[in-house]
């Protein structure tokens, strides 16, 4: 019989930098997960990712044990790679640090699609394109 | 004290999980937990208390709404409240049990009391932040390597000397200690490791002398040990193991031995083609779960 998943959490950390620090620590530790072992196990498997975030999503069963898949990386994170920036801006009414052109938004859309709750890749766009314009990065046609 | 961090808890739709990431993370926050409740997303973040002040804090959850609003979507309901490191940290410990290893040893939480009638070597052990509880394949299957080493009658290496790099929790260096070594350098790049071993070596009632505990790698147990040890203890991951091999000579002679671990099972090849590249020979590969241990000696 398959075990009973009592909590699915996702996480969106660093990649290969796990440690129980927060937001581990709380997030895994109230559903009695041992934190050390989900961090050895996050890091070896993301640490050719170093540098960049890659969330996970837990799936905690009544046991204790757990189960995890990697998921694609923040939409954030995609755009300010297709924008060449380090960061986004302070004032994306004022200030626009950056564009990505619409055939960028689509890939992301795409890559993003199976995380996002949209039903398909337009919905999907527009959740990107809300990210991205609130980070002060244009979507040129 | 305590160290405190704010707990920010944003609940919306699950459509804006991305966007409510991305202010989290200009807000400072390192990372976030999330989780639905009903049919809403409830995403989680941390502070530390000195990184924020409540009105940086009512700030954040105005730049929540207006990024909602700017999509066309409801606006989250965010809230904050200072939580104690103690609260988290301490709730999965609840859940950790004594364990047995092995054919001889027992793992014991340092928080429970020590039971008078067990046969086995009792390893008490408090790991804080650091990793190594015994619960992981990878320690499990180090310590098992290590009774083979140390352990079994009439192979008693009482005068061993041992190197434990990346020794966490120090739970590799106590087993190598109760199992009759007589030196041990535990070596960690994380002071907080260091901390730990230093923590639990005094719960086991070992010495600072036979447990060297400092914040450091292979070449400072090169330096420490000024010659070369019998054994060599590596649970890492494999990518930092690989970089070092090539510098295990330096501290070895043709009876070292060593047990590494803390490499999957896909990572398996190319690690032994460095090991034997590097004048190793590995005579067992143990496998649990989806990790593996190289049991090494030299080549010649």
């Amino acid at each position: 019989m398959a075990k009973k998943v009592v909590a699915l959490i996702k996480l969106a950390i660093p990649a290969g930098k796990a440690n129980p620090a927060p937001p581990i620590g709380p997030a895994l530790g109230q559903h009695g997960v041992n934190i050390m072992m989900f961090c050895k196990e996050y890091n070896a498997r993301t640490a050719d990712q170093a540098g960049t975030i890659v969330p996970v999503e837990i799936s905690v069963y009544e046991d204790r044990s757990f189960t995890f898949v990697l998921k694609t990386p923040p939409a954030s994170v995609l755009i300010q790679k297709a924008a060449g920036i380090d960061k986004g801006s302070g004032e994306p009414n004022k200030k626009i640090v950056g564009k990505i052109t619409r055939a960028q938004l689509r890939e992301i859309a795409q890559t993003k699609l199976p995380d996002l709750n949209a039903n398909d890749v337009e919905a999907a766009m527009r959740i990107v394109e809300g990210t991205a314009r609130n980070m002060g990065v244009k979507v040129s046609d | 004290m305590a160290h405190s961090w704010w707990e920010i808890k944003v609940l919306g739709d699950p459509a804006l999980e991305e966007l409510i990431f991305w202010r989290l993370s200009q807000f400072g926050c390192r990372g976030t937990a999330s989780q639905m409740q009903d049919r809403s997303c409830v995403v989680s973040a941390y502070l530390p208390q000195e990184n924020a002040q409540a009105l940086d804090l009512a700030a954040l959850a105005l730049w929540l709404r207006q990024d909602a609003l700017s999509v066309t979507m409801p606006p989250p309901i965010a809230h904050w409240s200072l939580i104690d490191e103690e609260d988290w940290s301490s709730s999965w410990k609840e859940h950790w049990h004594p364990l047995e290893v092995g054919d001889r040893l027992l793992i014991y939480p340092a928080w429970l009391e020590v039971p008078t009638d067990s046969e086995r070597l009792i390893l008490r052990l408090d790991p804080g932040v650091a990793f190594g509880t015994g619960a992981h394949a990878t320690t499990q299957l180090c310590l098992e390597s290590l009774e083979m080493r140390l352990g079994l009658p009439g192979l008693e290496q009482s005068s061993a000397t041992i190197a434990d790099i990346g020794c966490g929790s120090g739970i590799l260096s106590i087993a190598a200690a109760l199992l009759g070594a007589s030196q041990i350098y535990a070596l960690d790049t994380d002071p907080l490791a260091i901390e730990a071993t230093a923590l639990n070596r005094e719960l086991n009632g070992i010495s600072e002398k036979q447990i060297h505990a400092e914040v450091g790698s292979l070449d400072r147990a090169i330096e420490l040990a000024g010659g070369p040890v019998d054994g060599i203890l590596c649970n890492i991951l494999a990518e930092a193991i690989e970089e070092m091999v090539p510098r295990f000579e330096a501290i070895s002679k043709s009876t070292t031995w060593g047990i590494i671990s803390g490499v999957l099972l896909v990572q398996a090849k190319a690690m032994a083609d460095v090991l034997e590249q590097n004048g190793w020979l590995v005579a067992t590969l143990w496998k649990r779960q989806d990790w593996c241990c190289f049991n090494i000696r030299r080549n010649g």
